[in-house]
């Protein structure tokens, strides 16, 4: 019988033989056979070395058992529901294999403070890497939060994979209204097979949070510094992921966090006092997205071609990620400029056949200002929306794609630029910036 | 009484960790170990990685390890977010590579196919990731010794753990400036025949890795562990040895009081031990289980090319030959051979063809002894003397004035040559004619004592004897 993954073998080479497990090979290194050896190591056997794979024992998958979770009527329940990610992942050091653990209580195995914390339920509503999202997982999820509110959770926490959390965040504020409970999404940038995972506090925060705190509202939940001590909640429409790998990566943009959680002192202290509450008595209305609709995202650039915008010349929507006030290359200044002005022509007709396009800024913090010099004038004048915006350019798309699920073309707008869930700072204090 | 090893039927073998003089393995950082005021502090909690259940009780185990915290001391200008755990790995080092594999090629063994950094896991809290990253580099290999063959089992390139600072109940406070530095660990078969053998190995594989003349060099950047067992019993494993020559001792101890308690019929347990100054060794900790590892997703498994690796000369072989190229005595030879001064020493002596090697030998090793020894000043001679050697070379300055001039640096002076600038014979004519017509019918020797007084450093010790004998 031939050999399979994780089956123990031994493996015979021109000069000795090997005992081992046989492991798993990526796609792209179909020339050699990766074995783990007695001693735990990996090694990589190139398969014109080998002689013969001598099958030992076949890989029998352990059952393991878990024991029931009791429920605790003296505590609240919050429903887990898994997108995917890493951060309930367990690795079987005896063949590598990382299995993914949904069930209440495998978390709890996992998470043990979870279980002082909340009556725990959690399920998998999904498996994927945050970047393969679409609008459709926007709705699965918010139709999943809206079974879990009809059961009457206190709370709930989206697991998610870390790149896209905001757009997510963001969709879920505009798709979710009259959220009774409060629905926080947590992610984990050290995977969770470590022990150095972040993924343990930043969970258990939110559970904290959402038992502890009367909030009812999108949020973030992720650490607040480099240390394993606290977490911030963070707004779900002005929060953006500014670090490939810290663990502190999320952070606001143009406002302060909501709250920072100290699970080890069972403190929670809240930043903002203007933020909505629980309250059984709201029902919740869905406001799904189309997920036909067709929204583009563009970033300019000096040396920039007409064709990069006529790329979009079909859709619905489209941000242009401007520099500094609200600026892309539209004038002819000079012989070498003629191309400045067929991207003015070409942006002016796109938007004159339906177009909706909404400006926002690259410089990532700060409030556009489209009146201060000529050239974003003339592009208000052919129609380019967003002034005054201090939205980043991942919630401007999400509300823009939202907007024309919903609303008329003149509706959407109006209200592009209009305060709906907390997407736009009136005020923006000093001491948001890079905090 | 001699204990007869054989009859023992004992069992010892050899690992050792020697640290890299390379940067890390997986960042760019400096391998700089520090002790001075560290400007960054992280507090950190490790969790029980989930895989542990199963095997340990991981509700048990997260009890103890949530009460503890670890706090790690970072410097912004030597240690980086992969150090923090804050940035995957970049990939491997190439020169550490580079060295790993040429140290597998010295030791005669087979480098595998392919390549996989593995996840060791570690619960101390001595890596900030929870785990420790290694790599198997080689099997089956061997050095030969005046016992016959050693194999050697393994050859791994891993990662050095962070330095433990200080231990209390509820947390521990490391530095990570030594984290991350290439480490090679290479552990021999139980084929060491009796505790002098074992020395012997153990300066042998010392001597193969400072061959390389990339290795770190003083004091923890070499550690030997020794694991041995008597009459099939009980595995022990002994770190902490501070002095090779010391090894023999402490491990006949080891042997002995293993017969001690057989002989009562006391349980022999399996554990590590530390050696002690006394040269007997006491309880560290409990034999850790087997390793806990996986697959270290964040670094390809790597295609090793021995196409360009160059094997270098032994050092033992280089002392010989430094003997016989140079004309020195053999502990000179071996100094410089051993302070890993040797390719500076053979391009000086080319260099210097005027000069005898001998004599720029002794200046490089011994001139800085001796003048911490007389003038309680600390100078490393290395690197002032091409500038000084220059000068002797061109015939302007005397041999005598070579040491001097290395007292003037030492005492933080600024070297006017011209001060050292050899007198013309002309010159040296006129101070001995005035020596002799002030001290009429003097011996030769007292006349020559005078003048090596006036003329040292401005004249050659040998030219004023010539010059002398033939104006007397």
């Amino acid at each position: 019988m031939q050999a399979k993954t994780r089956d123990t073998v031994v493996v015979e080479t021109k000069d000795k033989k090997l005992n081992g497990i046989l492991m798993p090979v990526p796609e792209t290194e179909k020339d050699i056979v990766i074995l783990k050896l007695e001693s735990g190591y990996n090694i990589g056997i190139d398969k014109k070395n080998i002689k013969a794979i001598k099958l030992v024992k076949t890989f029998e998958r352990k059952k393991e058992k878990t024991a029931e979770v009791k429920l605790n009527k003296k505590l609240p329940t919050i429903s887990i529901l898994h997108t995917g990610g890493t951060i309930a992942s367990k690795v079987d050091y005896k063949t590598g294999a990382v299995s993914a653990k949904f069930s209440p209580s495998e978390i709890i195995d996992m998470f043990p403070e979870l279980k002082k914390i909340a009556n725990i339920k959690s399920r998998k509503i999904a498996s994927m890497q945050s970047e393969m999202m679409r609008f459709v997982h926007y709705n699965l999820m918010a139709k999943e939060i809206e079974k879990e509110v009809k059961k009457g959770v206190n709370g709930i926490i989206i697991t998610h994979g870390t790149d896209t959390m905001h757009y997510t965040s963001a969709a879920l504020s505009f798709i979710l209204e009259d959220l009774p409970v409060p629905v926080i999404l947590v992610g984990s940038q050290r995977s969770s097979d470590r022990g150095s995972t972040d993924a343990g506090l930043n969970l258990v925060s939110a559970c904290y949070f959402i038992a502890n705190s009367d909030f009812a509202d999108v949020a973030i939940c992720m650490h607040e510094n480099l240390n394993d001590e606290s977490c911030l909640i963070l707004p779900a429409l002005k929060t953006r992921k500014m670090h490939t790998s810290r663990r502190d990566a999320f952070r606001p943009i143009n406002t302060t966090p909501i709250a920072r959680v100290n699970f080890n002192e069972k403190n929670i202290s809240f930043m903002k006092k203007d933020y909505d509450k629980k309250n059984k008595n709201k029902k919740l209305n869905l406001k799904l997205f189309n997920e036909k609709t067709r929204v583009g995202l563009i970033k300019t650039h000096t040396n920039m071609f007409a064709e990069e915008f006529l790329a979009y010349k079909d859709f619905d929507g489209l941000v242009i990620e401007g520099t500094g006030l609200g600026h892309l290359p539209n004038e002819e200044i000079d012989e070498y400029t003629k191309e400045n002005k067929k991207i003015f022509n070409a942006l002016s007709d796109m938007i004159k056949k339906g177009l909706v396009a909404v400006m926002s800024s690259q410089t990532i913090y700060g409030r556009l200002q489209m009146n201060v010099y000529t050239p974003m004038r003339e592009l208000q004048e052919i129609g380019v929306l967003g002034h005054l915006s201090d939205m980043t350019a991942e919630t401007t798309f999400i509300k823009l794609a939202w907007l024309l699920s919903n609303y008329k073309k003149e509706e959407v707008k109006q209200l592009i630029t209009k305060n709906l869930r907390g997407e736009i700072s009136e005020r923006v204090e000093d001491k948001t910036f890079l905090s | 009484m001699q204990l007869d090893y054989k009859k023992l039927n004992f069992k010892c073998g050899i690992e050792i960790h020697q640290q890299l003089d390379t940067k890390k393995l997986f960042c760019n950082c400096p391998s700089l170990i520090r002790d001075d005021k560290p400007d960054i502090i992280i507090k950190r909690r490790l969790r029980a990685s989930a895989g542990e259940s199963g095997e340990v009780d991981a509700a048990a185990l997260h009890e103890v390890k949530k009460e503890k915290q670890f706090i790690y001391q970072a410097y912004s200008d030597t240690t980086c977010l992969v150090e923090l755990d804050e940035e995957p790995p970049h990939d491997v080092n190439k020169q550490a590579l580079e060295i790993s594999l040429q140290i597998a090629l010295m030791l005669n063994a087979k480098i595998v196919d392919k390549i996989c950094f593995m996840r060791k896991t570690v619960v101390d809290g001595s890596n900030t990731s929870g785990f420790q990253r290694t790599a198997l580099i080689a099997t089956d290999g061997f050095i030969e010794t005046s016992k016959g063959k050693v194999k050697i089992e393994t050859i791994c390139l891993e990662e050095e753990a962070a330095k433990i600072v200080k231990r209390t109940k509820k947390e521990d406070t490391y530095n990570l400036s030594r984290l991350g530095i290439p480490l090679i660990e290479i552990a021999t078969s139980p084929d060491i025949k009796d505790p002098e053998h074992c020395m012997e190995t153990a300066k042998k594989l010392g001597m193969i890795l400072r061959s390389t003349n990339k290795v770190k060099r003083g004091l923890g950047t070499i550690r030997q562990d020794v694991n041995l067992s008597i009459k099939g019993k009980s595995r022990v494993e002994i770190k902490g040895f501070q002095d090779l020559r010391n090894m023999p001792k402490i491990i006949e101890n080891e042997a002995r009081r293993h017969l001690e308690l057989l002989e009562k019929g006391q349980e022999l347990k399996k554990e590590v031990r530390k050696a002690n100054k006394d040269l007997t060794t006491s309880f560290m900790r409990p034999m850790p289980g087997s390793a806990r590892m996986y697959p270290e997703t964040d670094i390809k498994t790597i295609r090793p090319d021995i196409s360009k690796i160059k094997i270098p000369e032994l050092i033992t072989d280089k002392s010989e030959k430094l003997e016989k190229d140079f004309n020195l005595n053999k502990d000179l030879a071996d100094l410089i051979t051993k302070s890993g001064k040797i390719d500076f020493f053979i391009s000086l002596a080319n260099k210097y063809k005027n000069i005898k090697p001998l004599f720029i030998a002794d200046i490089l090793m011994n001139s800085g002894k001796e003048i911490k020894r007389r003038y309680n000043k600390e100078i490393d001679a290395s690197r002032h003397i091409e500038e000084i050697l220059e000068h002797l070379n061109k015939g302007k300055i005397s041999k005598e004035a070579v040491f001097e001039i290395l007292v003037e640096k030492a005492n933080g002076k600024k070297i006017d040559y011209k001060k050292y600038l050899l007198m013309s014979d002309e010159e040296i004519k006129k101070i001995l004619k005035e020596i002799i017509a002030k001290n009429k019918g003097a011996p030769f020797n007292a006349l020559m004592g005078q003048a090596m007084a006036k003329l040292r450093g401005k004249a050659d010790g040998k030219k004023i004897v010539e010059l002398l004998k033939k104006l007397v």
